[in-house]
């Protein structure tokens, strides 16, 4: 029975080509679609899972109060982790991770003693022994417990060591960092890569034994600098644990060191502060609105989207095949009245229709499955991800078959029932048009259909106003042809003539030496800074960069009162240039030649500029004041004229003129500006591109039905002409249902649209407003695609010669 | 085998009731060859809906073989309907995505035949009907006349002991029409009881009896043996 099943669908697909096209295609699409984005779900999902204890393991997080904004942060004080482990017996072992570039974290310039050239390597962190213990590292040469004991010591992971030391074990030997062979670095260990779906992505540890960034620093609680991770013992009350470390931490550290470096109301200013246990496994997608936190992470609204978007395409491909099948059942009428008459059963029919539904699932999966293997190079290269189809797990092909089940049951169970219903007497003498019965249902499933697409487009259209308002709105410095040198440091004293040197350069238009610059991976810090008079309670976090008098030109930064450092003023080494922000923040119209202190410095307003984004526009631009001083690591140079390519090899050979063994590394300032937004543009390329597959699994769906209806609608055609129809009415006879549909799910989208966009754009405190021609362009889009997708078999039945289809009949 | 007693049916719109067939009472016998005749609209279809299980009447009594099945749910009519009926239809109504071999097959399926006796069954009646060579072709690659005597063919397939024929000449030329009333002939002289529709006096004559209705109820009989 099922072969026979079998046999008479393939004979169907067979004659209905374009059916079946429409069907299977739209349906692969979607089953592709949902492939990527579950392999994506699937990685997401599988972070830090491979660690035995990861039930027990956290790492934590204190939250804040300011100004009615809760902020989140992972850096805490260096004696904090001991004084937990000491405080609470549910603590089994505590460690820490420092990662600040500014401690010779995060990058350094390494070579091998031997070697002449310095390679700058990413990924180093200082970490506790106790740290790799929980972190469940796993060694390759070393031992876990001994490879840090040393001061100056570094674990590497495999992929440094075999750079460093090809198909030896290094253990004992040495490396130079920053070129500075007074301090050789030992190494201790190495360590295992880690894996893709671990949220750390280190290269090297390097030792905190014996370490202390200034005096007294490991004991000082005034400073945070580092993430702390805790395994506790089985079965804690973690709630009940959390309230009580922040009260100790708080009460017992943290208040006393505040109040005995000044501060009066310490105790106040905790009020609101907590801290909580955030579980490994959360790690990865639940820090979205954790600050400061260096390492990539996914986000969790990320992966509910991408799940919703998928199910939403392969739901718009299961109305296709749905509507479709009913449109058609007409064809199919005389076969079910035949089927009946000769014995079938109603679940004979059933059963029968559902084999069809299955068989196209199953070719749809097929086909789907070679889609998304061809597309996941793009779908990564677009997800920044490395994926791959999983061939070698056990589950992938029953999970395939599975899925074809529910697709085919799912998108077959109507149709079968509908199509089983038919009686005989009514088919057999071909006095029934099926076609038209089902309207209703057929034509919300499209509105249901278009209402989607819409939503999509509205989505992307917003998405890529976002980005262009981000990418081309004033950000108060001009990123465009601005040459970003690092390791510059390397130059040390001949910083200073190197400048000078390229300054002279004609392709140059300025020079400025400063590691602190608008954009991400470089340096910030924020110290407590207040008016001078006023009480330090009054104080707020200042961002204190150390810039050269060239900074403001090259930048092009505005000022809009006072003056840039100069050369002539010797003493602007107590001076600050401000930004706005800082002059609102004062609440002084004119801030000129008013003194801020941090209770050491005292700095003397000579300028404001006006604000500059240096954070993502996310969050607003905070106050900021900029001293002359030097901060060597990052030569910022201002090109004259378009012609880079030359510029950048005249600079070049100057280089290396400087640093023969150090070659020049280099980004472009606009590169990097665009780089903070990458989760943006992510997320722009990734809707465009569900939103195009969504409407043209829509359009395949809205092409058939149009095709199917000009067939139903022949006879009716023909008389209308023979009567005096013309061309352009039956046209617009054609056409107008369709677009009447589409309008109506204009109308239902786009307040649906608008409510979510809008939802969306308050993650941005600097962002677009959601005007109608963003609605207006989203609609006419539609309505041309729907109306170009129509309009073929309308103009088809249009033009063809009534006495044609009437002799048929 | 059949009797029907003051077999009535109605079909109802909203602001209509067509009485189809008022207060019939016809008997059929076993072995008989049985023509229905009468004008457009004057029930013969209906009655031969309900002769097939097809449709239920609203009165009166309808007893197949013995049982009486006015009333009779979809399933139960089903069950009973392709254990014992054949039909053979005016516009043939072949299932256009299956060969001739196929189409004959359709009954013995629904039969849960098993597939060997299936091939011999289909077989023979595929060479008694001599369109074995056939076999193999889709209905559309055949003449009127052929995709006739394959409707025929799958009636008979079954072994049925009554042949519902609706018009079975009506799309068919005098040679191949004479053919198809030849073929049901011979069935009945095999035992198959037969009823059939049709227009044509010809036909008719092939018949033993003929039945002639107007507005939903027999007016004459004629006994042509």
């Amino acid at each position: 029975m099922f072969l026979h099943y079998l046999k008479v669908a393939f004979r169907n697909i067979r004659k209905q080509k374009m059916y079946a096209a429409i069907n299977v295609g739209g349906f692969a699409i979607g089953i592709a679609a949902c492939l990527l984005i579950a392999l994506f779900i699937q990685h997401e999902t599988s972070y830090d899972s491979a660690n035995p204890n990861r039930h027990h393991i956290f790492r934590l997080v204190g939250e804040a109060k300011q100004n009615g904004q809760v902020h989140s942060g992972i850096a805490f004080p260096a004696p904090m982790s001991k004084a937990i482990l000491n405080d609470f017996p549910e603590v089994e072992k505590a460690g820490r991770i420092m990662s600040n570039s500014l401690f010779g974290a995060a990058n350094n310039q390494v070579r091998r003693p031997d070697q002449q050239n310095n390679t700058y390597e990413q990924g180093f962190a200082f970490a506790d022994t106790s740290t790799l213990e929980i972190l469940d590292i796993k060694m390759i040469y070393g031992s876990r417990t001994e490879a840090l004991k040393q001061p100056f010591s570094v674990i590497l992971n495999k992929s440094m060591a075999d750079k460093y030391f090809p198909n030896q074990n290094p253990v004992g030997q040495r490396l130079i960092f920053n070129d500075n062979p007074r301090l050789p670095i030992i190494v201790g260990g190495v360590m295992e890569d880690f894996p893709t779906n671990s949220h750390l992505q280190y290269r090297g540890f390097i030792s905190l034994a014996g370490v202390s960034f200034w005096d007294n620093e490991q004991s000082q609680w005034t400073a945070s600098n580092y993430d702390i991770y805790l395994q506790l013992k089985p079965n804690t009350n973690i709630a009940s644990f959390e309230k009580k470390m922040t009260d100790d931490v708080v009460d017992k550290y943290m208040v006393p060191a505040m109040v005995a470096g000044g501060q009066k109301n310490a105790k106040e200013s905790f009020k609101d502060t907590r801290i909580y246990l955030q579980p490994l496994s959360d790690i990865h997608l639940y820090s979205y609105n954790i600050e400061q936190d260096d390492t990539r992470h996914g986000d969790i609204r990320f992966v509910y989207l991408f799940a919703a978007i998928a199910a939403f395409i392969l739901l718009l491909a299961c109305i296709n095949f749905l509507n479709l099948s009913t449109a058609r059942s007409a064809n199919r009428a005389k076969e079910v009245g035949v089927r009946k008459v000769m014995g079938g059963s109603r679940n004979n029919l059933i059963n029968q229709f559902l084999s069809e539904s299955l068989l196209y699932s199953f070719l749809s999966f097929l086909t789907g499955t070679a889609i998304a293997v061809l597309a996941l190079p793009l779908f990564n290269k677009v997800s920044g991800l490395y994926l791959s189809m999983p061939w070698k797990e056990w589950w992938l092909i029953p999970a395939l078959i599975g899925g074809a089940l529910v697709i085919g049951l799912l998108a077959g169970i109507y149709p079968a029932f509908y199509l089983s219903y038919f009686k005989p007497i009514n088919t057999l003498k071909g006095n029934l048009s099926l076609g038209s019965k089902n309207g209703r249902l057929r034509s919300s499933l499209v509105v249901f259909q278009f209402s989607i697409s819409v939503v999509l487009l509205i989505g992307t259209a917003v998405i890529y106003k976002q980005m262009q308002y981000i990418l081309n709105s004033k950000i108060g410095f001009d990123k465009d042809q601005v040459l970003m040198i690092e390791g510059a440091d390397a130059l040390k004293e001949q910083t200073t003539s190197f400048k000078n040197e390229v300054l002279n350069l004609p392709v140059v238009k300025n020079v400025s030496v400063s590691d602190f610059l608008p954009v991400n991976d470089t340096k910030r810090n924020g110290n407590t800074f207040w008016e001078e008079g006023k009480q330090q309670d009054d104080g707020f976090a200042l961002q204190h960069w150390v810039v050269d008098e060239n900074y403001i030109p090259t930048l092009g930064m505005k000022l809009i009162a006072g003056r840039n450092f100069s050369k002539d003023f010797h003493t602007d080494s107590s001076t600050a240039v401000v930004n706005k922000a800082l002059a609102d923040k004062l609440g002084i119209k004119d801030p000129i030649g008013k003194i801020i202190t941090n209770g050491g410095e005292h700095l003397r307003i000579i300028g404001v500029v006006d604000n500059f984004y240096f954070e993502s526009m996310k969050q607003q631009v905070t106050p900021l004041c900029m001293v002359l001083g030097n901060s060597n690591s990052i030569v910022s140079i201002k090109i004259k004229g378009a012609d880079m390519k030359t510029a950048l090899a005249t600079i070049e050979a100057k280089w290396k003129a400087f640093l023969p063994n150090q070659p020049m590394r280099y980004t472009f300032l606009d590169e990097r500006y665009a780089a903070m937004y990458i989760d943006v543009q992510r997320m722009q390329y990734i809707f465009t591109g569900f939103s195009i597959l969504a409407v043209v699994v829509a359009c395949l769906g809205l092409f058939a039905l149009a095709a199917f209806m000009a067939e139903q609608r022949t006879k009716e055609i023909g008389i209308r002409k023979v009567l005096g129809a013309s061309v352009a009415g039956v046209f617009t006879l054609l056409t107008k249902n369709f677009l009447k549909l589409v309008g109506l799910s204009l109308i239902i989208s786009i307040p649906v649209g608008w409510w979510l966009m809008n939802q969306w754009l308050q993650d941005f405190s600097y962002r677009i407003s959601l005007n109608w021609k963003i609605f207006a362009f989203a609609s006419l889009l539609m309505m041309t695609i729907a109306l170009f997708t129509i309009c073929f078999q309308a103009i088809k039945a249009a033009i063809a010669n009534p006495v044609k289809s009437l002799r048929t009949e | 085998m059949i009797k029907i007693t003051d077999l009535e049916k109605y079909y109802r719109t909203e602001e209509v009731e067509t009485i189809a067939l008022n207060k019939l009472s016809i008997e059929v016998k076993e072995g008989e060859f049985v023509a229905v005749m009468g004008p457009s609209g004057c029930g013969k279809s209906t009655l031969l809906n309900i002769l097939g299980l097809l449709d239920d009447p609203d009165g009166g009594s309808f007893v197949f073989n013995g049982i009486e099945v006015a009333g009779f749910n979809e399933r139960k009519r089903a069950d009973l309907r392709k254990k014992n009926i054949g039909f053979v239809f005016q516009s043939f109504n072949l299932i256009d995505e299956l060969t001739v071999f196929e189409n004959v097959e359709l009954p013995l399926i629904y039969n849960n035949v098993k597939a060997a006796d299936r091939k011999k069954r289909v077989e023979e009646v595929l060479d008694n009907l001599k369109i074995m060579h056939r076999r193999n072709h889709y209905p559309q690659q055949l003449s009127g006349g052929q995709q006739q005597r394959v409707a025929v063919a799958r009636a008979v397939v079954n072994n049925p002991k009554l042949i519902l024929a609706d018009e079975p000449t009506g799309n068919l030329d005098s040679s191949n029409g004479n053919e198809v009333m030849q073929l049901l002939t011979e069935l009945n002289e095999k035992g198959t009881t037969i009823v059939m529709v049709t227009h044509s006096e010809h036909d008719a004559r092939y018949s033993h009896r003929i039945i002639r209705m107007l507005d939903g109820h027999s007016v004459t009989e004629n006994i042509l043996i």
